[in-house]
């Protein structure tokens, strides 16, 4: 249980995140925004503070958006569609069903670079890769960026949604120390321009499990299994065998092996005349 | 107490140092502190890459113990982790990938930079040491500021001597003014000739070294910033400085750093800085990279820490020469492959014994007759035996 001090102070950082939900809503019309829901503790809480702010100002809840990578945890999808459900948010599901297919579905096929689409062709050039075929897997830098980066792209074009709202923390890890509350991402060859509004930056890891275990907000039930952070499938793994919240949060790591790194560092590691 | 920091420099060649002997000039700051630290001729990497080398340098145990993981294994104890429980205020800043947080290394961390968010490019795929030296400023000056009287212990690594070789014009001016190469030239000779690890063309291969020697005047300059940076701090604080692994130009037949286990990619430099203490010794028994942070340990007053398998280095008239013992794999070529199989050396006095489990074959050379290793004393030498046995006792008890 936490103290009334405590549930001040995490009443004062949902405010916070509502002043950045507000200065979004002030530029943009709710069916122009797009919220980033993973079924992870930091988008899930994104989404209820965004709820909240939309409910007290009566206005519109954007669209949750929510990329499915091919190796997702049968634990996020049903939370996924259960509180999708339950809290009325028209969630939309974003796949690479071309590289899918390619793969046969299967994780670790091998993908011909000529059996995909002219515009995964382009963004496998993009990156710096002149491949004939390359594994399907969470770990591979061509299939992330793929199943990910273009996903998302593609969808903010093809949508014209504007700005997203990202569960980003500081806390995260030392790199996002300095990471804004408002980013413009200016278009780029293959890339289109929006805003980027991370709206719970400064809440820390603890301070997102008091928040969530305070005010009931749902989580996925794999953090109670140890879980600290939620990627893919296979390249997720428990931190310990207690709850999330009752591990030593404030001298541990939370994020190790994450797929999401991945990709930076394989490319740094490619650059350095490693892969 | 003390601070201690700890500077590792990728892939810096012991030879490139003047004060071992190097008459080109290409470190003239590290050669500039040798009256204040005491060095060590003889030591050894515990592996001749940065995946095999520095769970030697940062946790004090070699590579394939545990066996060959992705991360770090948990059962590993980083000497940040060490330090951070005794109170001791931990900082890290780096620019390799292979140490990032992605591959485990930001355990024990107050401070953790490895770079990885930040954009490079392909001229210079990590952030510079210039750069890194500017983080460590804000970083000291945020520490003296809120922490002071907490002893820190701050790592820097400084990627700067890694290739591609593409240095900056005033470096490679000095050291051969005669080379005039366009970066996207340097950039070629990278892809098409260290990544193909072809070494047919000597000239070529001259002409790499030479690129690489104005990247380590380049370094020499950042370790001076470094050391201006500290400043003040210097009077309290021990620095330890080294390379992780050395660089082949051809050599053994190769390029940049493979598995090989020969002294140009694992004898490194290894100095200990202190104004106060050091006074121009030289050690002159092998040592090696695994008795690093039993070192730092040693500087903060934590007695032995039953992970580490080395011992301190300090203080010296104490310290205990044994062999000297490394662990990769026996990759040829850019990459580590699952097929790739494990290579051990062991190094005792003047002898060092290879083995490559790849081929089972042993190869022996006498270090002090033929420092180039290329005459393989394993039928011949009548310490093979005692070597061998060494070799095996260590991989079974370790």
């Amino acid at each position: 249980m936490i103290d009334k001090k405590r549930i001040a102070e995490l009443n004062g950082k949902i405010e916070k995140s509502m002043e950045i939900f507000e200065q979004a809503f002030e530029r943009f019309r709710p069916e122009e925004t797009r919220l980033i829901w993973s079924g992870g503790k930091d988008s899930t809480l994104t989404l209820w503070i965004c709820r909240k702010y939309c409910s007290e100002k009566k206005i519109e809840l954007p669209r949750a958006f929510t990329i499915d990578e091919g190796d997702a945890f049968e634990e996020i999808d049903d939370f996924l569609h259960r509180y999708s459900r339950e809290w009325r948010v028209r969630l939309d599901w974003g796949r690479n069903d071309d590289v899918l297919k390619a793969a046969g579905e299967k994780l670790s096929a091998e993908v011909k670079v000529s059996d995909l689409s002219e515009r995964n062709q382009a963004e496998i050039k993009r990156i710096g890769f002149d491949l004939e075929k390359f594994p399907f897997e969470a770990e591979s830098y061509v299939g992330n960026h793929l199943m990910k980066t273009v996903v998302f792209n593609t969808y903010i074009e093809e949508n014209h949604v504007k700005a997203v709202f990202q569960g980003l923390r500081w806390d995260e890890q030392p790199a996002r120390k300095h990471d804004p509350y408002v980013e413009e991402v200016a278009s780029a060859y293959l890339i289109p321009a929006h805003t980027r509004y991370r709206p719970i930056l400064h809440f820390t890891e603890r301070d997102i499990w008091d928040t969530t275990l305070h005010f009931e907000i749902p989580h996925c039930p794999l953090y109670e299994q140890g879980y600290r952070s939620l990627g893919a499938k296979t390249t997720s793994t428990k931190m310990s065998d207690r709850p999330a919240w009752e591990q030593d949060l404030e001298n541990t790591v939370e994020r190790a092996g994450r797929r999401q790194d991945k990709e930076k560092t394989m490319d740094r590691l490619r650059k350095l005349g490693y892969m | 107490m003390k601070n201690c920091v700890l500077l590792t420099i990728d892939a810096l060649r012991r030879d490139t140092f003047g004060c071992y002997g190097n008459e080109k000039t290409l470190t003239p700051f590290m050669d500039s502190l040798q009256e204040q630290c005491l060095r060590f001729d003889r030591a050894y990497a515990t592996g001749p890459y940065t995946q095999a080398s520095f769970p030697g340098i940062l946790t004090s145990t070699y590579y394939l113990e545990y066996g060959k993981q992705k991360n770090l294994p948990a059962e590993k104890t980083l000497v940040s982790e060490v330090c951070k429980t005794k109170g001791i205020r931990t900082a890290g800043f780096h620019s390799n990938p292979y140490l990032s947080a992605y591959f485990g290394y930001n355990r024990g961390w107050d401070m953790f930079y490895d770079s990885m968010e930040d954009d490079v490019t392909d001229l210079h795929p990590f952030i510079r040491g210039d750069a890194i030296v500017k983080k460590v400023e804000e970083w000291l000056s945020g520490h003296l500021r809120e922490n002071s009287g907490t002893p820190f212990f701050l790592w820097v690594h400084f990627m700067d001597v890694h290739e591609p070789y593409i240095p900056e014009e005033e470096y490679l001016e000095t050291v051969d003014k005669s080379v005039s190469l366009s970066k996207e030239e340097m950039l070629s000779l990278f892809k098409d000739v260290i990544i193909k690890r072809d070494v047919s063309n000597p000239d070529t291969v001259r002409l790499l070294k030479k690129l690489y020697d104005a990247k380590v005047l380049e370094a020499d300059e950042y370790v001076r910033r470094l050391f201006g940076v500290l400043g003040e701090v210097l009077d309290e604080t021990t620095v330890i400085f080294g390379s992780d692994h050395g660089d082949e130009f051809g050599e053994h037949g190769g390029l940049s750093h493979d598995g090989k286990m020969y002294s140009e990619n694992v004898r490194v430099p290894l100095f200990i800085y202190d104004r106060e203490r050091a006074k121009g010794e030289v050690y002159e028994r092998p040592v090696s990279n695994i008795d690093i942070s039993p070192t730092i340990a040693h500087l903060f007053g934590i007695g032995d820490v039953d992970r580490f398998k080395g011992g301190s280095l300090l203080p010296v008239d104490e310290h205990r020469p044994g062999p000297c013992f490394g662990e990769s794999t026996n990759k040829r070529g850019h990459k580590e492959k699952g097929e790739d199989k494990p290579i051990y050396y062991c190094l005792k006095d003047e002898r060092k014994i290879i083995l490559d489990e790849g081929t089972g074959e042993y190869e022996l050379y006498n270090l002090e007759r033929d420092p180039g290793e290329k005459k393989n004393l394993i039928h011949e030498d009548e310490h093979a035996e005692t070597l061998k046995n060494e070799l095996q006792s260590w991989l079974k008890n370790r």
